[in-house]
């Protein structure tokens, strides 16, 4: 009885489920990576009717009561971008024209990074109840974060519609290399949200430090100076993480095109992050739910 | 068919209090070495201990023991929340959790709203929940209720949405841990009603409650932990006396 149905369980067990756990010390390595892509990331992946709604609730839920609803941060989004971009294109000495569509995709952008990250935090921590009782992989609590910051990033985009408009950003084809800049960007969201949802969970001091990065780093990032303001030390720039991946989607929405060297910094941050992330979860993909 | 093997089966639960849950103090243990060493060892709970056991179509086995003897943790094994520290578990069969009925509920959705969260969370297809809402809203009796914010709802309203979600599944394994609070009495006989009917539509049953006969109403089999330990498992009334009455020699044959 007992070898008829080891035999087989993948014929009765709905797929993407796991129908089988086994200790950890009964399993080689190899095997436990390729259960945890699996079981981990891509039905996770599959679902994606689950953290689509779960995302989709937490907008509607933070807005409910509010009478412009999640317009309410493209308000003041929009309020903060002229304010700083009045100020500082004195500052830099930059043309407004040039100096606010510049600002405007930079500080959009930054903002969905920096608030994904942070919802990264309490990726796991405030769903502990449903961890606790259904087994559901564990990308699905971080697409929810991503994809729930996705969307406020698409309330906040549009401001970019009228900027480009009043300062006359010439429209053509290369804006749509923004599309797969954009999709890089997500990419390396979901390896960083993973890899903080699972150190914020083990480790409860990490929340204020991922914070606090996140803030300095918009200062220290050309998000709201150009890059060629800092001269000879430009190497400070180039050597940010964050400004290659701010640049693959503001360059093209800019009408420009993004230096091949960002592009490449992008993918090869996107490929070593996803193995560094799978390679956390494989050791710690057991142990999560006793983190909660 | 729906099957449940384990085989010597211990789960280890690591207690983290805040020291063991912080990063500094993780960093100055590494530096300062021998000082912190003995805070860094973790307390470890053994909450299930060399478990064997089976279940196969038709069984409905009722968990019984004191608090703290490890039903919740066999249930969460059941259903692949808790891995095992050793041995091996091998479920067949999609397995339906009932832990705890309000989960996944939105406070500022709508009845209706949560309806589609829930139903989705639980793992239900859109047809499934399209199909089952007339039977939701006509058990409930919420009515008009069901258009605004649950958060606006009594205790005993929210309880009756929460539990007609959680039963309209189709479980193969179902696991129920302790009694489910249904609101008024008069609802009482209604909701165990719908609940006997989902128990008959799962091919196995496992509740873990400390309510006899609500157990009697429900089981043919029941299991008793003690301690992390299968104490005895088998038929109802046998391993039910040999719990309530742990002094009589009916519990000898019971263990072994």
């Amino acid at each position: 009885m007992l070898t008829q149905v080891k035999n087989a369980p993948s014929m009765t067990a709905p797929a993407g489920s796991p129908v089988d756990f086994v200790s950890q010390s009964n399993l080689a390595l190899k095997a436990r990576i390729a259960r945890t892509i699996s079981e981990e990331v891509v039905a996770g992946f599959r679902i994606w009717r689950v953290w689509g709604i779960m995302g989709w609730d937490d907008i509607r839920q933070r807005y409910r009561r509010s009478v412009l609803g999640p317009f309410w941060i493209t308000l003041s989004t929009g309020i903060f971008i002229l304010l700083l971009g009045i100020i500082y294109s004195r500052l830099f000495h930059m043309e407004l024209e040039h100096y606010m569509p510049y600002l405007t995709v930079g500080y959009i952008v930054w903002g969905f990074m920096s608030a994904t990250a942070n919802d990264g935090c309490v990726a796991f921590i405030d769903p502990n109840r449903i961890i606790k009782q259904i087994k559901l992989p564990y990308s699905v609590y971080v697409l929810r974060m991503v994809w729930r910051n996705f969307i406020i990033f698409l309330h906040t985009i549009v401001i970019y519609i009228p900027v480009a408009i009043v300062f006359k950003v010439e429209p053509n084809w290369a804006m749509l290399l923004a599309i797969p800049g954009l999709i890089l960007v997500c990419v390396n969201l979901i390896w960083l949200t993973t890899v903080i949802a699972i150190l914020s969970t083990r480790y409860r001091d990490i929340q204020p430090i991922i914070g606090t990065a996140f803030q300095l780093g918009m200062f220290a990032t050309p998000i709201m100076w150009p890059i060629s303001s800092l001269g000879d030390a430009r190497i400070v720039a180039e050597l940010n993480p964050a400004y290659h991946l701010i640049e693959i989607t503001r360059a093209p929405l800019l009408g420009e095109v993004a230096g091949l060297h960002s592009w490449l910094a992008a993918t090869a941050m996107a490929i070593v992050g996803s193995v560094l992330a799978i390679a956390l979860l494989v050791r710690a993909s057991r142990r999560i739910v006793f983190w909660l | 068919m729906a099957a449940i093997f384990l085989k010597n089966v211990g789960v280890d639960i690591p207690i983290y209090d805040v020291n063991h849950a912080s990063l500094k103090k993780a960093l100055l243990g590494r530096t300062i070495g021998g000082r912190f060493a003995q805070s860094g060892a973790h307390l470890t709970v053994n909450a299930l201990k060399n478990l064997d056991f089976e279940a196969h179509d038709g069984d409905r086995i009722a968990l019984v023991g004191d608090n703290g003897a490890g039903k919740s943790t066999l249930l969460r094994v059941v259903s692949h929340v808790y891995p095992p520290t050793s041995g091996t578990v091998h479920i067949v069969g999609k397995v339906s959790p009932m832990f705890d009925t309000t989960l996944g509920m939105s406070m500022d959705a709508t009845g209706m709203e949560n309806i589609q969260i829930a139903g989705t969370i639980w793992g239900m297809s859109r047809a499934q929940i399209r199909n089952s809402t007339d039977d939701i809203v006509e058990f409930t009796e919420l009515g008009d209720f069901l258009k605004v914010p649950v958060r606006t709802y009594s205790n005993g309203m929210l309880m009756r949405l929460a539990f007609a979600i959680t039963t309209i599944r189709e479980p193969e394994i179902l696991l129920i841990d302790e009694a489910i609070g249904v609101g008024d009495s008069g609802f009482f006989k209604k909701a165990f009603a719908r609940l006997t009917q989902l128990v008959e539509r799962s091919r196995i049953l496992i509740v873990a409650s400390h309510q006899d006969e609500t157990l009697r109403r429900l089981c043919n089999k029941a299991a008793w932990l003690d301690h992390g330990n299968l104490m005895a498992y088998g038929e109802f009334e046998t391993v039910l006396s040999a719990y309530r009455n742990p002094n009589t020699p009916a519990q000898q044959p019971a263990t072994a």
